[in-house]
Formats: C-alpha cells, sequence, structure tokens
C-alpha cells in the first residue's frame, strides 16, 4: 500500500477516534451520569455536544478514544463498549460501537460525506434518552475494547494504558436495542444498545 | 498480478485502452511486422553483435521494453479489432508461448491484444502467468518446475474457447495432458513458492495465484487417491473448491487432513457401508479448513507431513496441544477414553436396536412400583474393564498391577484412566498421576488404550448378555443392567454365574455380578462383589445391608451432597432412615431429599428399560487446549464442528440448539500440574437456537464461531472448549420427506402414471431440488449425487421412457452431466443431439446469457472470480460461504466437475461480494444459476420447507413457475425486480407497496420507508382470500428475508425499524400477521447470530 492510501486510512481512523471522544462524552451525558454542570456546550462537526468540563474526566476519555487509534488504524478493533455497571460490577447496560474500516476503500471517500454520516450518530444519541434505563445506585462506567485479535505486547505506548478488563459477562445473550448504523465504504459504524435479558439472573 | 498489472497500465496503455477500438490506424499493420522481425530470434543476434550494451542483460531488458511499447501501441491502435464489442476477457492474463501450437503463435498474440491480455515474446516469470503449449518434449515434462516456473502450463484451446464463451474460462480443465501423471510431484515445490501469492491477489485478475495453489491440489489429490482408492475423482474434485479460499499451506495440511481423517474413519467406523459416506463428508469438511498454520514455513510442512504418517502408523510421536497439532481434535478423539464410550452408545444402539425393539418388552408398563418388589434384577460389570482387556491376551501381565494410560512419559504427569486389582491394592486409582502411581507401586505397568479391542468386547459382552435376556439396560461399554424378573425358572444367581463364565469364556476378562430387588440393589451388590465374583442381596437383607452402607456410596451421592450430609452427621444409610421425606426435600431440594429418601430405604423406581435417545449430542476437549491467537481458535473450532458434526451423522440425528461450553482458566490459577490439562477453570456456557435442525459442519461452524465470539475471551485463557448439540430431531429420510431419492423412488411410478405429460426425469430433477431444499449440508447432496444413477436406471425400469418431445428441455440441460449421459444412453444417444439442436435454437432467438451444458465451463471462471474476490476482501465478507461441491464420482472429465464449483444457489451466495463485481458480471453470475438452483435459494427457511413439503411435487414447479422471482436475487438492481413482480400479483396490498416504492424509495431503496408509507397510507387492508393469501405471504417472507440477510451485517437499525414496522402492520392486516409471526424468529436467530443477541421487542 502506498503511503498515499495510508494517509486516507488515517485520516478515517482519526476521524473516528475524534468522534470516538464526542460520542462517548455525550453517551455519559445522556446518561446523566454527572451533573449536567460538569459538562460544557460546544460544537463538533457542527452540532452541539456536551464536553465534559472536569479536566479529568475529558482527560480519561480523550486518552481512552485516542488510545484506541493505532488498534482501529490496524484494523484490529472489532467493538468499543461504554459499559455501565451497577455496585456489583455486572453490566446494566452496554453501548456497543460496532466498527469495521475497509482500508483498501479509505481512498475514495471524502472527509465531509463521513463527517456527514457520523454527524447523524450524535444527533440520534441526542435523543436516545428515552431508550437508555435509568442508572442504578453507585455504578461506575468504562470504556472496553473488543479486539480481533490480542496485539503483541509492547507494540505501543498507547496500548499500554489499555489493561484486560475483568467485566463479568452476561449469562443470557442480551437484548439489543439498535441506535443507528452507517454501512458504507471505508466506514461501517453500528450503534447498539445492549441491556440484559430479562431472565438474566 | 498486481505486478503485471501495473506493467499493463504502465506507459500510455491505461488511457489508450478506452480507445483502442475506435482508432483504426491504417499503419499498423506494418507496425505489427516489424514487431515480429524484432522479436525472431537471428535478428535479434545481430542487433546485439553491434549494439553498444555492455552485456545481454541489459540488451534484453531493453529489447523486452521496445517489445512490450510495441505491443502496446498495436493493442492500442487494435488492428485485430474488428469491433467496439469484445469484452476484456483476458485483462491481467500474461501468456507465453512454448513451441508449435494450433492456433498459431501469431494468431495466439493477436486475439491476446484484442481481449485485453498480454503476450510475452520471452518468458520471465514475473510477467508471464501462462504458458500455452500444445506438446512437451520428454525432457520438459521431466523438469517442468525448471521449465515452467511453477506456472500453469495450458493448452491454447483455452484461449478460443475462453473467446468463443465469451468470459474467461478455468484453464485447469486446459492444462496439458502430459502433465497430469507428474502432478504429485509438483506438490513438494508449489507449496512453497505459493505462499507469497496471496498479496498478489486482486479481485479481477485472481489466476497467477490460483494456478500454484490448484496445482498443489492436484497433487495432494493424487496422494490422497493412494490411501483412499475409491475415491479419487471425489478427492481431486474437493481439493479444487479447496483452493479458492485457502493458501497453499493450508493445501498441504489440507492433505494431511484428508489423510488424517480418512484413517480416523477407517478406524472408528466398523461399518463398511457407513464409512464411504463419513469418510467423503469429512473430506469434504476438510477441504475447507484455511489452516491456522498460514504462517508455518515449508520445512513445517515436511515435519507434519512426516507426522501426519507416523501418527497414522501408530506411533505416539504425537503432537499435545492444540498450539502444534493441526490435527489436534481429531487425534484427540482418537485417543480419548471418554470420547469412546460417549461413542460407543451409539455403536450399541445400532448394534442391539433391533433385537430389542423387535421384543417390545411388552410388560415393560407394567413394570413399576407395585412390580417392583417382585423383580429381580442383575447388575453386571466388567472388572477394570479398560485395563483387562489389554492384558487380557498378555498372560505374564495378568496378576502384575498394571494401569492404563494414554501415555507413559518419563514425567509421569499423565493421568491413569484405570487399573487393575493388583494395582489398586497399592492404592493406584484412576485419575491419579502415573507419578504419583509408580511412587506407590514401582513395578506398576502402564499399557495404552486399545480402542479396537475394547469395542470388540464390548460386543461379545452384549451378544452374551442378549443372549441370556432380553431386557437388557446398557449403562457403558462394561455395564449392563439384565431386568431377569420374567426367567422365574431360572435362579438368578445360577444366570448370573453362567453369564460370568461365558463372558470370562469368550473375552478373557472376568466379569463381576450384583443381584436385587432393584436397580439400586444390584449396583451395590455388584460393588461388594467385585472383582470377579458375584453377590445377591435378598429382599429381607436389604435393610441390613444398608444400615451400614456409607452414604458417599450411594449412586448420586457425590462429594458435595456427601459433605453435606457428613456436617448433618448422616454417615449411613441408616442414619439415613430416620429422617422424614419431608425434612430431607427441605434441606436438600426436592428431587434430591427423594433420592436419599428411597436410596436409603433400598427403593429404586427406576425400571430396566432400552438404551434411551441421547438428548443431547457434542463434543468436547479440554485437555491440551492452548491457543495463540484468533486463528488457532477458528481452526480448532472447525475440527470440533467437523467431529460434532460426524458424531451427529452417526446417530443420524440434527439438532436445533448449540450450545458452547468454555472452560477458562481462573484468574489466578497456576499452570495445571496435570501435563496441557485444564486446572482449575470457570466454566462458561451459551447457546444459540436456530430455527432449522441441522447437522451441516458449515453451519456448525458459523453458530459455534458466533458464539465463541459472544465470550469475548482471551483466547489464551481458553483451557476447554466444547460443543453440545440438542433440541435433536431425527435426520431419518422418512421424517424429513425425501432425502433420499431412493425412498421417493417407491412411490415413483404411481406419481409418473398420474402426470402423463411428466417424465421421471424431470420428477426426479425437482425431487433433487426437494432435497436440496430440505437441507443445506453437502452430505445429503452428495448422498442424492451418489444414489443418482441407480434411482435414474430403476425410474426406467418402473416406468416406460417418456416420449422425447414430451421431456422439459430446461430440466434436462440442468440435470447433471453423468445423469445426462446415462440418459443419452437410453435413448439411443438421440437426447445430446436433441438439447443441442435447441440449445442452437435458442441461441439466435435470445441475446441473454444462457448457460447450458456448454456454459458449464463458463461457470467456472465466474465461481473463481467470486472466489478471488472473497480473499482479497475477506473484511467486508465477513465469512465467505464455500459452495457445496457435490460430488461427480464416475466423471473423470474435469469440464464435468466444474459445475458445481458453482454455489448451489443463490443463497449460498456472498451477496456482499456480488453486489461488488461489476454490473455485466453479475448479471451473467445470475444467468449462471440454472433455474433449477434457484429454487431453493432459501434452504434454510422452514416454512417455506414446510410448504413445499406438502404440496405435490407438480404444484411446486407450479408455483416456482409463477412466483419465479421469489429466489432469484429479489433485492438487485433498482427497481428491484420483486418491485415489478408485486406489481402484477394481483394481490391489492402488494401492488400498494410496489406501488409506494416507486414513489418514495426510489432513490433511497430502503424497505423502512416503503413499510413506513404502507404504515400510514394504507389504513386497513383487506385481505385477500386464503388460497392468494398464502402465495403472497410466502413472496412478503422471501423479499424480507433477502432483505434481512442483505443487511443483518452492516444496518441493524434498519432491520430494527423494518421489524417495528411489521409489527405495526401486523395489528392491521392478516397478511402481516402471518409475516411478521414467520419472521420474527427468523430475524431474531440472524441476529443472535450476528451480534450474539436479541433484538429488543418492546
Amino acid at each position: 500500500m502506498n503511503s498515499k492510501d495510508d494517509n486516507h486510512s488515517g485520516e478515517v481512523a482519526r476521524t473516528l477516534v475524534e468522534f470516538l471522544e464526542v460520542a462517548i462524552t455525550m453517551i455519559v451525558f445522556l446518561k446523566g451520569f454527572y451533573p449536567s454542570a460538569a459538562f460544557e456546550r460546544r460544537r463538533y462537526m457542527n452540532l452541539v455536544v456536551q464536553r465534559a468540563s472536569h479536566p479529568e474526566l475529558r482527560d480519561y476519555i480523550q486518552s481512552a478514544a485516542t488510545g484506541l487509534l493505532p488498534f482501529i488504524q490496524k484494523g484490529l478493533v472489532e467493538r468499543v463498549a461504554v459499559i455501565f455497571f451497577s455496585e456489583d460490577n455486572v453490566p446494566v447496560e452496554r453501548f456497543i460501537f460496532k466498527l469495521t474500516i475497509n482500508p483498501s476503500c479509505a481512498a475514495s471517500v471524502e472527509e465531509g460525506q463521513l463527517e456527514f454520516a457520523l454527524r447523524s450518530f450524535l444527533i440520534k444519541l441526542s435523543v436516545s434518552k428515552s431508550l437508555v434505563k435509568p442508572l442504578p445506585h453507585n455504578c461506575r462506567w468504562e470504556v472496553t475494547a473488543y479486539l480481533r485479535s490480542l496485539p503483541e505486547v509492547g507494540s505501543s505506548k498507547e496500548g499500554e494504558l489499555w489493561i484486560p478488563t475483568d467485566t463479568k459477562q452476561w449469562q443470557k445473550p442480551p437484548v439489543i436495542t439498535p441506535v443507528k448504523s452507517l454501512d458504507s465504504e471505508p466506514l461501517c459504524l453500528q450503534l447498539y444498545l445492549e441491556h440484559p435479558s430479562f431472565s438474566e439472573p | 498480478m498486481k505486478r503485471s498489472f501495473g506493467s499493463n497500465s504502465s506507459g500510455n496503455n491505461g488511457s489508450n485502452k478506452k480507445t483502442k477500438k475506435k482508432n483504426n490506424n491504417p499503419s499498423n499493420q506494418k507496425t505489427l511486422g516489424a514487431a515480429w522481425g524484432a522479436a525472431s530470434l537471428p535478428s535479434s543476434r545481430s542487433s546485439f553483435r553491434s549494439s553498444p550494451f555492455s552485456d545481454f542483460g541489459s540488451y534484453m531488458e531493453v529489447k523486452n521494453r521496445k517489445l512490450q511499447n510495441q505491443y502496446e501501441t498495436e493493442a492500442s491502435t487494435s488492428s485485430y479489432g474488428v469491433s467496439g464489442s469484445e469484452k476484456l476477457i483476458f485483462q491481467g492474463i500474461s501468456i507465453f508461448v512454448d513451441g508449435f501450437t494450433v492456433p498459431s503463435h501469431q494468431e495466439l498474440r493477436g486475439y491476446m491484444m484484442r481481449y485485453g491480455g498480454r503476450f510475452e515474446n520471452y518468458f520471465s516469470r514475473r510477467t508471464v502467468t501462462h504458458i500455452i503449449c500444445s506438446n512437451l518434449p520428454d525432457s520438459k515434462v521431466k523438469n517442468l518446475r525448471a521449465f515452467s516456473r511453477g506456472l500453469p502450463v495450458v493448452k491454447p484451446t483455452w484461449i478460443v474457447d475462453s473467446i468463443s464463451a465469451n468470459r474467461l474460462l478455468g484453464w485447469v480443465p486446459y492444462q496439458l495432458d502430459q502433465l497430469n501423471d507428474t502432478q504429485p510431484k509438483l506438490s513438494a515445490f508449489f507449496a512453497p513458492r505459493s505462499h507469497l501469492t496471496p498479496q498478489l491477489v486482486s479481485p479481477v485478475t485472481s489466476y497467477p495465484p490460483e494456478t500454484g495453489y490448484s496445482e498443489v491440489e492436484e497433487g495432494s489429490a493424487i496422494r490422497v487417491e493412494d490411501s483412499e482408492e475409491s475415491r479419487d475423482h471425489v478427492d481431486n474434485e474437493f481439493d479444487g473448491v479447496g483452493i479458492e479460499n485457502s493458501t497453499a499451506e493450508t493445501t498441504e495440511q489440507t492433505r494431511n487432513d484428508d489423510l488424517k481423517s480418512s484413517e480416523v474413519n477407517a478406524e472408528i467406523l466398523a461399518n463398511p457401508g457407513k464409512e464411504e459416506k463419513e469418510v467423503s463428508s469429512e473430506l469434504q469438511s476438510s477441504t475447507n479448513l484455511p489452516s491456522a498454520s498460514d504462517n508455518k514455513s515449508v520445512h513445517d510442512n515436511g515435519k507434519n507431513d512426516g507426522k501426519s504418517i507416523a501418527t497414522a502408523a501408530g506411533s505416539s510421536i504425537r503432537r499435545h496441544s492444540t498450539l502444534e497439532d493441526p490435527n489436534f481434535v481429531e487425534n484427540y478423539f482418537k485417543n480419548s477414553r471418554l470420547h469412546f464410550i460417549g461413542t460407543w452408545r451409539n455403536r450399541y444402539r445400532k448394534r442391539f436396536h433391533g433385537s430389542s425393539s423387535g421384543l417390545k418388552w411388552a410388560d415393560s408398563g407394567q413394570n413399576t412400583a407395585e412390580s417392583a418388589k417382585k423383580s429381580t434384577i442383575i447388575h453386571i460389570d466388567l472388572d477394570s474393564f479398560f485395563v483387562s482387556v489389554v492384558i487380557r491376551n498378555r498372560l505374564e501381565l495378568h496378576d502384575k498391577p498394571v494401569a492404563v494410560c494414554h501415555s507413559d512419559n518419563p514425567k509421569g504427569t499423565a493421568e491413569i484412566s484405570s487399573a487393575n486389582y493388583p494395582a489398586r491394592a497399592y492404592g493406584v486409582k484412576a485419575g491419579m498421576f502415573v507419578r504419583h502411581a509408580k511412587d506407590l507401586c514401582p513395578q506398576l505397568v502402564i499399557v495404552p488404550y486399545n480402542f479396537e479391542a475394547y469395542e470388540e468386547v464390548a460386543d461379545q459382552f452384549y451378544d452374551i448378555l442378549h443372549m441370556h435376556c432380553r431386557k437388557v439396560q446398557a449403562v457403558s461399554c462394561d455395564e449392563a443392567f439384565l431386568d431377569v424378573s420374567d426367567l422365574r425358572d431360572v435362579e438368578p444367581e445360577l444366570l448370573a454365574s453362567t453369564i460370568r463364565k461365558e463372558i470370562l469364556d469368550t473375552t478373557g476378562c472376568s466379569a463381576s455380578a450384583g443381584i436385587g430387588g432393584t436397580m439400586l440393589m444390584a449396583r451395590l451388590a455388584t460393588r461388594v462383589a467385585k472383582p470377579a465374583g458375584q453377590f445377591h442381596i435378598s429382599a429381607d437383607k436389604v435393610e441390613e445391608f444398608l444400615d451400614q452402607l456409607p452414604v458417599g456410596t450411594l449412586p448420586g451421592v457425590g462429594s458435595v451432597l456427601k459433605e453435606k450430609l457428613e456436617k448433618e452427621n448422616f454417615r449411613t444409610c441408616g442414619q439415613l432412615r430416620l429422617i422424614s421425606k419431608d425434612s430431607l426435600q427441605k434441606d436438600f431440594g426436592v428431587k434430591t431429599g427423594e433420592m436419599l429418601w428411597s436410596y436409603s430405604r433400598g427403593l429404586d423406581l427406576r425400571s430396566v428399560t432400552a438404551v434411551q435417545e441421547s438428548k443431547t449430542i457434542g463434543a468436547e476437549v479440554n485437555w491440551g487446549v492452548r491457543f495463540r491467537d484468533q486463528q488457532d481458535v477458528q481452526h480448532f473450532l472447525r475440527c470440533l464442528c467437523k467431529e460434532v458434526s460426524l458424531r451427529l451423522q452417526g446417530c443420524e440425528m440434527i439438532g436445533r440448539t448449540f450450545t458452547l461450553k468454555i472452560k477458562k482458566r481462573k484468574k489466578d490459577a497456576e499452570e495445571p500440574t496435570k501435563y496441557m490439562g485444564c486446572g482449575d477453570c470457570d466454566n462458561l456456557s451459551r447457546s444459540i437456537t436456530v430455527p432449522a435442525a441441522t447437522d451441516d459442519v458449515e453451519v456448525l461452524q458459523r453458530i459455534s464461531k458466533k458464539l465463541f465470539g459472544s465470550y469475548c475471551l482471551d483466547v489464551k485463557e481458553v483451557r476447554g472448549v466444547g460443543l453440545q448439540v440438542s433440541k435433536l430431531e431425527s435426520a431419518d429420510p422418512s421424517n424429513k420427506g425425501s432425502r433420499t431419492l431412493t425412498s421417493w423412488l417407491s412411490s415413483a411410478p404411481a406419481s409418473v402414471q398420474t402426470e402423463k405429460d411428466d417424465n421421471v426425469i424431470a420428477a426426479d430433477c425437482r425431487e433433487n431440488a426437494d432435497c436440496k431444499r430440505h437441507d443445506t449440508g453437502g452430505v445429503s447432496r452428495l448422498r442424492e449425487s451418489n444414489s443418482a444413477e441407480p434411482s435414474v436406471q430403476s425410474g426406467d425400469t418402473s416406468s416406460s421412457l417418456p416420449p422425447m418431445c414430451h421431456l422439459d428441455m430446461e430440466v434436462l440441460e440442468n440435470l447433471p452431466p453423468e445423469l445426462l449421459s446415462e440418459l443419452d444412453g437410453t435413448y439411443g444417444g438421440k437426447l445430446f443431439e436433441l438439447i443441442e439442436k435447441k440449445r442452437g435454437k435458442r441461441k439466435i432467438n435470445s441475446n441473454s446469457p444462457h448457460i447450458s451444458l456448454d456454459g458449464i465451463k463458463g461457470s467456472k471462471s465466474f465461481s473463481v472470480k467470486i472466489h478471488g474476490l472473497r480473499t482479497s476482501g475477506e473484511k467486508e465478507c465477513g465469512e465467505p460461504s464455500v459452495p457445496h461441491p457435490s460430488i461427480a464420482t464416475t466423471s473423470n472429465e474435469r469440464t464435468i466437475e466444474m459445475t458445481d464449483l458453482m454455489p448451489s444457489s443463490l443463497s449460498q451466495v456472498d451477496f456482499s461480494v456480488l453486489q461488488e463485481l461489476p454490473e455485466e458480471l453479475r448479471a451473467d453470475l445470475l444467468g449462471a444459476f440454472p433455474t433449477h438452483r434457484r429454487q431453493h435459494s432459501s434452504s434454510d427457511a422452514p416454512m417455506e420447507t414446510c410448504k413445499k413439503q406438502d404440496t405435490e411435487p407438480r404444484d411446486v414447479k407450479d408455483a416456482e413457475n409463477e412466483i419465479g422471482f421469489s429466489c432469484s436475487s429479489l433485492w438487485f438492481g433498482n427497481p428491484p425486480p420483486w418491485v415489478e413482480n408485486f406489481k402484477a400479483s394481483g394481490n391489492s396490498i402488494l401492488e400498494k407497496i410496489a406501488d409506494i416504492y416507486y414513489r418514495v424509495a426510489q432513490s433511497r431503496p430502503m424497505l423502512s420507508t416503503v413499510l413506513q408509507h404502507t404504515v400510514s397510507e394504507v389504513g386497513s387492508f383487506h385481505d385477500a382470500n386464503a388460497n392468494d393469501l398464502d402465495k403472497s405471504v410466502y413472496d412478503v417472507c422471501e423479499l424480507l428475508k433477502q432483505y434481512i440477510k442483505l443487511k443483518v451485517e452492516g444496518d441493524i437499525e434498519e432491520i430494527y425499524l423494518c421489524f417495528r414496522l411489521l409489527k405495526r402492520l401486523a395489528a392491521t392486516s392478516q397478511l402481516f400477521v402471518q409475516v411478521y409471526e414467520i419472521l420474527s424468529s427468523f430475524i431474531q436467530a440472524l441476529i443472535s447470530e450476528h451480534y450474539g443477541g436479541s433484538l429488543s421487542v418492546s
């Protein structure tokens, strides 16, 4: 692959990472995890979005998103999940970004098109309050990335920020509520919600 | 390939190509002459002499460049281009012509030029993709590698035929005949080279890489032949399929697998009738294994090769984990005692099914609690079965301590699976490490398993039991209950000793027997009787016996329950008896309490029954499981699925629910002491239920892959994997309609007579289609094609031959070639003429691409293209579906085999791939699906299958003709074909939908948009009459299913929308109620397959 292609797929990955940062913030905001005063209104892709005003929160989200960049570029990332836990570490709600990047087609897409497509995710997210469940008491959240295969140890510095998760799994297949899908070249992105199935103990 | 394409478009050729046909330069004749002048050898020599070039190499370089430029200018000015209509069918192909050919060198050059190919004057490994020649001297044949450098050597007819077919045909059938004999030798050196080629694969021109592969394949096929003489051509073809989606190493691997698996089968299956079938299915599945060892070097392959032979020869040099051994799963089960016990049951059922069910145990119904008191049960158990069978012929070991263990390595980390009584006297127990056992008993002899002997002895054992008593319940291969209550005239103790003696005489192994009033008592008695004795607990001694019996010895009381009981101070059954049933049930649960209560009284309500049908079938591996990466897992899952599929087939069962169990290393667990053992693990389990039961390897693979993915595990943590299939149904032909033709044939004469205007062949053909619809597996197709021949013959005998004018041409043309030639024979050779004639007519009548018998060769090239795309675009099409090859056992002709490289139906075609194809190609491809194949495009739709099954074959055909569109691709093009069909359907709702599509969705062909408008615009539907309704429901379902399949990978939002809209529509219309019912399960199954969850409904 020549460097031009590289640039392009890198471009897509960067856009995606940026988008993820915004989207994750939106999700946390949407869930009302922090008081809304902890966020400030910003403009992104010509949309009003929220941004964490607390530096640590902002840093966490930002580092989580940018930390994914090398893996996304390598096409390793299959899903990125924003998981909300109850007190005893059992997930109560998971926002899943399922993504596939096809680097070979990356060159053909225009930046503008991709942004336009991603915008629709943010719009949809901002009105998805009705889909989410109320937060349990004393909960926490985290960003988890599901990779297609484990990267080699020490492949990058950013990678070291990521640790294997010990999140508990649901015993039953979850109930899925799709939020938004984008099926195009070079990026195929789906955002959906997973809730534990009713029979979950 | 990339490279040659690059050189193709270098210079000005790229831009010229488009315009070349229009420019008719009068001067090009001259150019041509010049070009050939330069190409001829003498002139090149002379120019060399007087040239300023420093050496020959630089001269040749310049010369080649010049020739290339000449060729390009020529091609661009198109001296040969007669009209602008030619397709660039040879794009990416670059030939080198060797020696005398017909058509000549020069003509071939012209063809290549005209059809977008390249022609090299000098051979170069880098630029040439195919070598064309008609004949090769012996020296070249012998040293083909040096001559061809691994490139395909093809006859010139390939070019000619490709041109007449107007598409690039597969070169394989045109391979030089001389070479075929030498193929085996090629495998060795093709493998190393071709693993480089995958990177070169480009969608349009996937030929050169394939070259190497298939020659390898060829070689391997022949190798397999050596060991599996009977199935040579099958292999050939399977391997041919393997080509497309596997890399070179895989093929090496595949061969190993093939070899191995056939051997495994040969060993496992004593039943020769079954063997053939299973071997072939095995072969089929193994060819689809893109091996995990892609990165292994050639040396590795060599090793593997040697290794597989070694293993086959019974050597103990085995690889011990999934890491190193690609055939791990097979070896594992080959060497697993538990596996033997597990599969033994099927064997037993088959063997003794007749005898037990034939007698029908007349009084088994009465044999309940009340009569239980009077009943007498004998429990017979072979003493230390696994050891004594092995040493039965080794007298010197009889009184020595012996233990059976799968390995006797000096480290002693293997577990003992069984020890004989002398060994037990030293304290050696099953489950103990060899090391510890040897500490206890230094002279302990370790012997390996001998599974054949086990089978033999178990069979003898049961033969004896069945001889003496007709109520035999097999518990295991070495343990059984006999109900001898009816045999009043025989003293049970006498009977038991007779049986024991016979067993000892016949098998050389001693057995112990326990006699009691219930199964429980008999079993407990055996415990006292062992070894080699017998013990009778008569009714009056029961209490006495139980009083002192420790609770732990009761069957069903495990260590956990025992501990619990002991905590409560129940140590013997006598103590337990003092407690009321209620309080026991309160403390230990209803069932356990009940059990404890009755067991402590010696009561056992179970009665001796025949072997029950198993509720689940599965396979589990939890030893030696170590994965490096996802690929290892995939490979392992494939093998496991293969195993499970084989077991299902062995039991003639198909199942709907698939459970994947994972043993995951506990977080803080150390590497287990047992070598490669699973250690301390968390047990995880998830399952999926699919709408249609199956035993198909590929479906299993797909499901298990999804299930595994849903765990989101680190593969390195996995210590054990098991796949279990439940919700079993019988795969019996009678339950499945007509799975085999033979069953149908018995009723064939009648149906033939009633349908006078029809004929056997057509009916046969439909039946074929039917069968295929019933299951997606390649296996059944295999059976079909095996049975196809006899069926036609018997069909002929049972009914008179229909006159030729009544034959349905459509059907005839789509018949498998062997069948056709068979038929042709019965018509005295006139059939081919007829077809030829008809085809001629049709060609004149229509311009549409018509794939008939002569298009068979063509279809090959298409399928190859699909695969080319698949390999390159693997990411976008998550799971490339592999076409099921069927087997052309009888034919040596390659052209015929090629037909079956086509996916048998559109449903097997990966739509995402199809969509990527250029419009033209897609149309061709769709045309290439013979009509009778189209009929079963949605073979996995249960509803459809049921419906089809009910209707008469005749009706099915009519329906197909009417609907026609229903199964071809409904969503290609804009407007897609379904719109037209809906419009013409005559159903008001469907018409309305088509109408809405035209208005709103043409710019954005989304079904949700259409449905949305349907919801809002159509207030209430008045449903058509019931007859019409069925058809409409079917049509709509079909449409939706195809749509959903298209979208499930990339756009669940759309599916979710449609799903909810459907629900809303269902509130207003009967039609949509039915559609919703059918589809909701379909959607959920598909979603859970892809996303590991179900769509929220509320």
